[in-house]
């Protein structure tokens, strides 16, 4: 992915589901490399569905919605899973593959990145421990707790650095400590690896320690909120 | 106990489809070595005032492979034993040259017909005889069989074809979840298909085995030994591990082009 100044650009965007019913309308605003972004609005007011045309499952019904200089407007596949390989995706309901290990399920990122097995066991056991899983290497998604199953998601997310780091509701479900761990990794992920981290988001955390940005979504209108 | 049942249902029909191409294989081997024999035997009465050659002949026809004359001896000594009253001295000067035509396969009627045209026309040729009333009830004998074995080939290879796309179709609704996942990563579609492929090449291989072992059991038999055998026909080891290689081939690339199609039918996962 090319470095570029502003990693997400949106200009006049429209999502629709359905024809001729805009989730998203008109929208236009900027998302620049390193920052951190907290995409917040209304149940329904279209925050994952904004999220989702990030990483190419929704594509624009019109205006233009670049990702790292890469139009998501007509990609073709192949490129996508090329632009997705930048990416790194944390869901609300997890989307870990149940019939795979905690390891496997971590390794995944790096193993379509082509890594070595060395490489990815090597890193699978560091992010693990940096989640406060070690030693669940070979549990499956199933046997663990929301909260550990999430952070299993966070370490794959965070796997192959990615450039940017999109984030639905990664809290949402999940015990205070978790949630700590979750919010301390993506800061970390910010501050030190300069990634790009957008979070959609109910509520902003209060203590959170770096700067960042505020798109607020309602009526399908996407505001900058300084 | 899921996962065994999964794998019958494809085994059964890439091993039906694998079964009857063997079988197709093998009668068109059986066939073929029947011809032969039969084009060894059969041969074309030619009768002419004058002396044929080998080169002669095959200039109007290239697939005559040898001549033989039939000595004049042999018809008098006939026309002896019927007690037909003549001057056989006389006679014998008189007798044109009888021949034996052999040619190099067994021909269809029809070519048949074409060659006794062309043997005509040669210089001297007064009459060619090529038996053809016996010979057409063998060759369509045979050609009947080619057939039958075709149209059972065609039914078996078509009904399940659709049985192993139907099971690959399943397997790909168990995977969708894994696969969307994997897509969301940017896995490429041979790497989220690489499970489907993967339980394919398993179960080609069992199937090919499977009707290899059938079919060295069913040519060991006594009775299909002797069967065979009284036409001169063997079928060996080696004509069955060359079948083996090729029906691996072709069940790979059935499950392949399968799991191909299943995976292109589907929702695309952008």
């Amino acid at each position: 992915m090319p470095k570029e100044k502003n990693v997400i650009i949106a200009k006049d965007l429209c999502l629709e589901y359905k024809k001729d019913v805009p989730i998203i309308k008109d929208s236009t605003f900027t998302i620049k490399s390193g920052s951190f972004v907290f995409i917040t609005g209304p149940s329904g007011s279209g925050k994952s569905t904004l999220l989702k045309s990030f990483y190419g499952e929704l594509k624009p019904k019109s205006g233009i919605l670049q990702i790292g200089g890469v139009s998501l407007n007509d990609i073709k596949s192949s490129k996508l899973a090329f632009l997705r390989k930048y990416l790194g995706i944390i869901f609300q309901d997890y989307k870990l593959i149940k019939e795979w290990t905690v390891e496997k399920n971590v390794m995944l990122p790096l193993l379509i990145a082509g890594y070595s097995k060395n490489v990815c066991e090597a890193q699978t056991k560091r992010l693990l421990k940096h989640v406060r899983l070690s030693g669940k290497e070979h549990y499956y998604p199933l046997e663990l707790s929301g909260g550990e199953q999430q952070r299993v998601a966070m370490a794959r997310a965070l796997a192959h650095n990615p450039v940017i780091i999109l984030a639905d509701e990664p809290t949402g479900n999940l015990d205070e400590y978790s949630s700590r761990v979750i919010w301390g990794l993506l800061e970390g992920a910010n501050e030190q690896l300069g990634t790009t981290v957008v979070v959609v988001t109910h509520s902003i955390p209060t203590n959170l320690k770096v700067p960042f940005k505020h798109l607020y979504i309602e009526n399908g209108t996407v505001y900058e909120i300084s | 106990m899921k996962s065994l049942k999964n794998h019958i249902s494809l085994i059964i029909p890439l091993f039906a489809i694998l079964f009857a191409v063997e079988f197709y294989f093998l009668i068109d081997k059986i066939i073929t070595e029947y011809e032969a024999n039969l084009s060894k035997d059969y041969s074309i009465i030619v009768v002419s005032k004058k002396p044929l050659t080998l080169p002669e002949l095959k200039a109007v026809e290239p697939d005559i492979t040898a001549i033989k004359e039939v000595s004049s001896e042999l018809v008098l000594e006939r026309l002896r034993q019927n007690g037909v009253d003549v001057d056989f001295k006389e006679l014998k000067s008189f007798l044109p040259h009888f021949y034996k035509v052999y040619l190099g396969s067994f021909p269809s009627a029809s070519t048949l017909r074409h060659i006794k045209k062309l043997l005509s026309s040669v210089d001297g040729v007064t009459r060619v005889e090529t038996f053809t009333k016996v010979h057409e009830k063998i060759y369509h004998f045979l050609v009947f069989l080619k057939n039958i074995s075709k149209f059972f080939l065609g039914i078996i290879f078509v009904t399940s074809i659709m049985l192993v796309f139907k099971q690959i179709e399943i397997w790909n609704l168990e995977h969708s979840e894994r696969m969307y996942i994997m897509a969301l990563f940017g896995a490429p579609l041979w790497m989220r298909n690489a499970i489907l492929i993967k339980l394919s090449i398993i179960d080609t291989i069992i199937s090919t085995l499977l009707v290899y072992l059938i079919y060295s059991y069913l040519l060991s038999t006594k009775y299909l030994k002797e069967l065979l055998g009284f036409e001169n026909i063997t079928i060996d080891s080696h004509d069955l591990l060359r079948d083996l290689g090729w029906l691996f081939v072709l069940g790979i690339c059935i499950s392949v082009i399968n799991v191909l199609i299943v995976s292109w039918r589907q929702p695309k996962i952008t």
